[in-house]
Formats: structure tokens, sequence, C-alpha cells
């Protein structure tokens, strides 16, 4: 592992010209706020539609909904290429992070969900009634989805907080405090 | 003008533990939090632009008030870490004016999606002629992603961190 990690931060480290926009004043920046719409773009768009599965707007045809999904999609594009920058300019503040390696986690935990859930219960869900509920086992799938992505950006939040030089950078706030004092 | 006032603050116990206190759930979980509420509030808001704009156009609108009580969640949770981080640092958010345009694109933001959410009362029966919604709808998303840009350029912009350096 250790040496999976070395070898990804030196492959990785200031790939250009990635790294050298990133580097501009305005870069890291616009690219964090990017990252910040994705990520509200893919839960609300996945939100709406795991509440539906949930049950909330179960008058409504749940394939009315899922034309949601691709929004969600969309959302998680956007983050993976925003994400994707952060990782070619300072890999070695992710790969040795371990909120990095927890976010990692539970994004590999939400897609083995979509993975499960559209292979399994969605095929036979192709009455698609109104008003119905759906089977007990896309409701657990809508409750897993909501869980695994608020584990998701909560581990995104701290990475900050977990970096593996805390003393460089200017936005690790309460380590900032203490690494000056 | 006002140091005499941060002064005070950032001596709290609150504001001294929101710093400088080593657990997680100090800093790191109330800023945590404050993410999760901005995706449930503003997601939400998202998806109801979205379909106002045309998306999904077989939900009804009227569907889009069940979120309601989840968007106060979501606006609640943001209140409250909102106000705990500026005890944290209240020297650092109120001497940049990033920060009140960022109060001020989420106080437009809000009052849209009340306009909007009105305007949908009954059931599928809009009140709001669809031109305006989608022109209100475009400008929600508009000052949504103002204030997200404004909020994440809070860490870049200050120019003092602590009235007391």
């Amino acid at each position: 592992m250790g040496s999976v990690q070395y070898w990804l931060v030196n492959t990785l480290t200031n790939t250009e010209p990635v790294a050298t926009f990133m580097r501009t004043a305005w870069g890291w920046p616009i690219i964090e706020s990017i990252h910040f719409m994705g990520l509200t773009l893919l839960f609300g768009s996945i939100a709406a539609w795991d509440l539906r599965l949930l049950g909330l707007t179960k008058r409504v045809p749940i394939d009315a909904f899922h034309r949601l999904v691709p929004f969600a999609v969309l959302g998680f594009v956007i983050n993976a290429a925003s994400g994707s920058l952060f990782l070619l300019t300072e890999p070695d503040q992710y790969f040795y992070n371990p909120a990095f390696h927890f976010k990692l986690l539970f994004m590999m935990l939400a897609g083995l969900n979509v993975l499960v859930f559209y292979t399994t219960v969605f095929r036979r869900m192709d009455a698609f009634a109104v008003g119905d509920d759906v089977p007990v086992q896309a409701k657990f799938a809508g409750a897993a989805s909501l869980c695994f992505w608020i584990a998701v950006i909560i581990c995104g939040r701290l990475l900050t907080f977990y970096r593996p030089f805390p003393c460089e950078g200017d936005e690790a706030r309460a380590l900032f405090v203490r690494c000056l004092l | 003008m006002f140091d005499p006032f941060f002064l005070w603050l950032e001596a709290t116990a609150f504001s001294t533990w929101m710093r400088e206190s080593t657990s997680v759930f100090a800093f790191p979980i109330i800023l945590a939090l404050h993410t999760i509420g901005l995706a449930i509030l503003v997601g939400l808001t998202a998806a109801f632009d979205l379909r106002l704009l045309g998306v999904a156009a077989r939900i009804p609108l009227g569907e889009f008030r069940r979120y309601i009580p989840l968007m106060w969640l979501g606006l609640w949770v943001n209140v409250v870490t909102g106000l705990a981080l500026l005890a944290a640092y209240p020297t650092k958010a109120l001497t940049n004016p990033v920060f009140y345009l960022k109060l001020g694109l989420v106080g437009a933001a809000l009052w849209l999606l009340r306009v909007l959410l009105d305007g949908v009362r009954d059931g599928a029966t809009v009140t709001l002629p669809p031109t305006r919604s989608k022109r209100l709808a475009i400008a929600s998303l508009v000052f949504w992603v103002g204030a997200i840009t404004a909020g994440r350029l809070l860490a870049y912009t200050h120019s003092r961190l602590l009235a007391s350096w």
C-alpha cells in the first residue's frame, strides 16, 4: 500500500498544465466553488430520487422522478473532473489523508449501491405504478444512497483537518492557529 | 471600530473552543454540517428550479412543496452552524465585504424560493406564468452559484483573521 501511494504521488505531482493553472490566484478557489456546485447538483437530484423511493412523493409515478437521475450523474462528472484537478496538483495531500481514504470508501459503497440497485430490484420495478410503494429492497437502496453521499460530503469537508502536512496552506483553520502559535 | 466587540467575542469560551479544540466535533464537524445543510437546502432547491425549467416535466410542481420541511431543516442547520463558525472567527468574516455579499445572495435566493414555492401552492395549479417562473428559476440558480462561490472565497479573501492579532 505504501508503495502504491508513493507511486501515485510521484506520478501525479505537479501534472502540467493543471498545476500551473491551479496555483494561480483564482485556480484553486474557482475549482473548489465548482466542486461545491457539483456536490449540490449531485446530492439534490439524487435526494429527490431517493426520497421518492422512500415514499415521500409517492403520488408521482416513479419514472417521472427518474428523469432527475441524469442530473445527479452530471453532478458526479463535474466533481470527478474538478476533484481530479486537486489530485493532479497536490496528490500527497490526499493519498496520505485518512479522510480521503474514507471518502473513497463511501464513494465506492455509493457506486456499489447503484450497481446492485440497477441490476436487481430496478429490473423488477417495471410496473412503475402511480402511488405504489416500491419494493423494500429499493427503499433500502434509497436510504443507503442518502447515507453514503452524506458521508462522502462529511469526509470531503474533513480533508483539510487530516492533511499530512497541516502547517502548510491557508485553510486548516483550527490547526492553522495551533501551528502558528 | 468594532474591535472591542470582536475581542470580547473571540475571548468567549465557545469561540475559543471552536478555534482551539482538537476535537473533530468542534470546528471540523460544524464546518462539515454547514456543507450538509447546503446540500439539502440548495440541492432540493436546484431540483425544483430544474423542474421549473422543464426537466422531469411530469412531476407536478406542487410536489416540491413536500420538500419544505427538509428545506427548513437545511436552512436551520446552516443558520446554527453558520453562527458557530462566525463566533469562531468574527473578525475574519465581518471585516470581509465578500461575507456581506454572501449573506445578500443567500437572502435574495431564499426570497425567490419563497415566491416560487408560493407560486405552486395549489397542487398542480401554477399561479406564476411559466415564462416568469422560468426566469425566476434561472435567477435562483444564479444567486445560489454566487452564494456558494462567495462562501468558498471567504477562505481566501479575508484581510484579518483575529482582532487580537
